[in-house]
C-alpha cells in the first residue's frame, strides 16, 4: 500500500517535471527527422482542406496553408488562469533561478547536462519507436545511446549527432496518435504548461520508462527533474519572451504553437 | 546530314524548353540564401555592432527582410476568410501594421544571431509555389528546422510563410486573429495590432 502510494507520487511528480520542461518556452526544441515524409502528408491534407474551403471567387489553384486546424479548448477559462500562473512562475521564479545558474555554470557544462538527460531518457524513445513500427528509428536510437554512453562518457557528450546518427524523438503521446487517438482537448497545466489530454496520458506512461523516475526515493527524482528544467531554461532564456512579444494573444499563440509542433512530430 | 538534323532537333528542343521554363523563375533557395547571407553579414559587421548603431543596423536588416517577404500575402493568409470582407483601405492599413509586427519579430530574432550555421537541406518547386528547407544549427547543439514557403509575384520569389519546428507563422497568427475576431471585432483586432506595434 505504502509502495503503491510512493509509485503514484513519483508518477505525478515526474509528470509535473516532464511537463515543466515545456513550460516557459516558446516551442519545444527537439531534433527533427524526416521533414520530407512529414511534408507529403501535410501537402495532401492541405490540398483536401483547400478544396473544401475554396471560395468561388478565388479560383487560383494554390497549395493553401494547412486547414486552420485547431485544438478544442473547452477548458479555456481555467487554462487561461493556469497560463497566467505559469507566466508569473516563469518571470518570478524559474527565470531568476535559471539566470543565476547560467552566470555560475558555463554553457559547455549546461549543454553536457542537457545531453546527459537526453541520453538517459533513451528507453522512452526506444519503446515508442518500436510501438510505432519504426524499427530503424529504434535501431538508430540504440546506436546513439550506446555511442553516447560509452564514447560520450555516460551521455555527457553527444557523439551520436557528431557522427550523423539521427534522433528519433518519439513519445507515448505520438504513439497514441499513430494508433488513431485524437488530442481530445487542450490542457494548460499549472507548472507543466501546454499539453492535451492524450499527451498528458502519454507523459504519465513515459514516466515509467524514464530512468530518472527510479532514482531512489522521495525527492531525488523530482529534484533531478527540477534541475533538468532549470538547466534547460538556462539554455533558452528569451524564447518565451519573444513569443510573448510577437503575439497578440500569448495564450492562443502558445496553444497553437504547441499543437502545430505536436502535429508535425506525429507526422514524422 | 544526319548530324545536322540532330543538332537542329536538339536546338529546337532547347528553345522550347527555355520557353517552358520561365527565365525569371530563378531558384527559391537562392532567394532565401541571398537574404540570409545579407542579414548574417549585417549582424556580424563589427562596424555596426556598437549600441549607437543599433537603429541603423535594425533598419538595414528591415530593408533586407522587406526584399524577401510578401507582407500582403502573409496578411491575406493570416486573416483567412476575413480578408475578402475588408475594404482596400483597411487591407492597406492591415498589411502595414502586421508587416511592422512581423518585421520587428524577425529583426529581434536575427539580432540574437551568434554564429549559428544555416544549412540548406531541400527544396521543392510546384509551379508558382516552392518550399525551402533549412536547418539552423545552434552552438548549443540543437537543430532548428525552418521551412520557407515561397510563391512568385512579379516574376520574383517571395516568402509568404515560415514554418519553424512545424509551427507555421501564418497559421499561428491566423488562429490568434480568428480568436480575437470571434470574441470582439475587426476594429478590436486592429486596435490590438496597433498597440502591439507601438509597445
Amino acid at each position: 500500500m505504502k509502495r503503491t502510494g510512493l509509485v503514484f507520487l513519483i508518477v505525478i511528480l515526474s509528470l509535473v517535471s516532464l511537463l515543466g520542461t515545456s513550460s516557459g518556452q516558446g516551442t519545444a526544441t527537439y531534433a527533427p527527422e524526416n521533414l520530407f515524409g512529414a511534408h507529403r502528408v501535410e501537402l495532401a491534407s492541405i490540398q483536401v482542406a483547400y478544396l473544401k474551403e475554396a471560395s468561388p471567387e478565388k479560383e487560383e489553384v494554390e497549395p493553401a496553408d494547412s486547414s486552420g486546424e485547431t485544438v478544442p479548448d473547452p477548458l479555456e477559462p481555467l487554462n487561461r488562469a493556469f497560463f497566467e500562473f505559469n507566466d508569473r512562475l516563469y518571470f518570478w521564479v524559474l527565470k531568476p533561478v535559471a539566470t543565476g545558474y547560467k552566470t555560475v555554470v558555463p554553457e559547455e557544462v549546461r549543454v553536457c547536462t542537457r545531453n546527459f538527460f537526453h541520453n538517459l531518457a533513451f528507453p522512452v524513445r526506444f519503446v515508442n519507436n518500436l510501438f510505432q513500427g519504426k524499427f530503424f528509428g529504434a535501431f538508430e536510437e540504440t546506436c546513439g545511446f550506446l555511442v553516447n554512453s560509452v564514447v560520450g562518457l555516460g551521455g555527457l557528450a553527444d557523439i551520436a549527432t557528431a557522427v550523423d546518427l539521427k534522433r528519433h524523438e518519439e513519445d507515448l503521446g505520438q504513439t497514441l496518435a499513430v494508433y488513431g487517438s485524437g488530442p481530445a482537448f487542450y490542457i494548460h497545466w499549472p507548472f507543466f504548461g501546454p499539453s492535451t489530454l492524450r499527451d498528458t496520458i502519454g507523459m504519465v506512461g513515459d514516466g515509467f520508462l524514464d530512468p530518472v523516475s527510479y532514482l531512489g526515493t522521495y525527492w531525488y527524482a523530482p529534484g533531478a527533474r527540477a534541475f533538468n528544467v532549470v538547466n534547460e531554461t538556462s539554455l533558452r532564456i528569451g524564447d518565451y519572451e519573444s513569443l510573448k512579444k510577437a503575439a497578440l494573444d500569448p495564450y492562443v499563440a502558445l496553444r497553437d504553437a504547441y499543437y502545430q509542433n505536436r502535429l508535425s512530430k506525429i507526422k514524422e | 546530314m544526319q548530324r545536322g538534323s540532330v543538332v537542329r532537333v536538339v536546338s529546337i528542343a532547347m528553345l522550347v524548353l527555355s520557353w517552358a521554363v520561365p527565365v525569371w523563375a530563378g531558384v527559391p533557395t537562392e532567394k532565401v540564401k541571398e537574404t540570409a547571407d545579407k542579414i548574417i553579414a549585417i549582424v556580424s559587421d563589427p562596424s555596426l555592432k556598437e549600441p549607437a548603431k543599433e537603429a541603423q543596423r535594425r533598419e538595414r536588416i528591415r530593408r533586407t527582410v522587406d526584399e524577401m517577404c510578401d507582407w500582403e500575402e502573409m496578411s491575406r493568409r493570416s486573416l483567412g476568410r476575413h480578408w475578402a470582407q475588408r475594404s482596400e483601405q483597411e487591407k492597406k492599413e492591415f498589411v502595414h501594421l502586421f508587416g511592422q509586427l512581423l518585421e520587428r519579430t524577425y529583426v529581434d530574432k536575427v539580432e540574437g544571431y551568434s554564429g549559428e550555421k544555416v544549412n540548406y537541406v531541400g527544396e521543392r518547386i510546384d509551379g508558382d509555389y516552392a518550399e525551402v528547407d533549412v536547418k539552423v544549427v545552434t552552438k548549443k547543439n540543437t537543430e532548428i528546422p525552418v521551412m520557407y514557403k515561397l510563391r512568385t509575384r512579379d516574376q520574383k520569389w517571395w516568402v509568404y510563410d515560415m514554418v519553424i519546428e512545424g509551427v507555421s507563422l501564418v497559421n499561428n497568427y491566423r488562429t490568434q486573429f480568428s480568436d480575437i475576431l470571434a470574441k470582439s471585432s475587426y476594429e478590436g483586432l486592429v486596435k490590438k495590432l496597433r498597440e502591439k506595434v507601438t509597445e
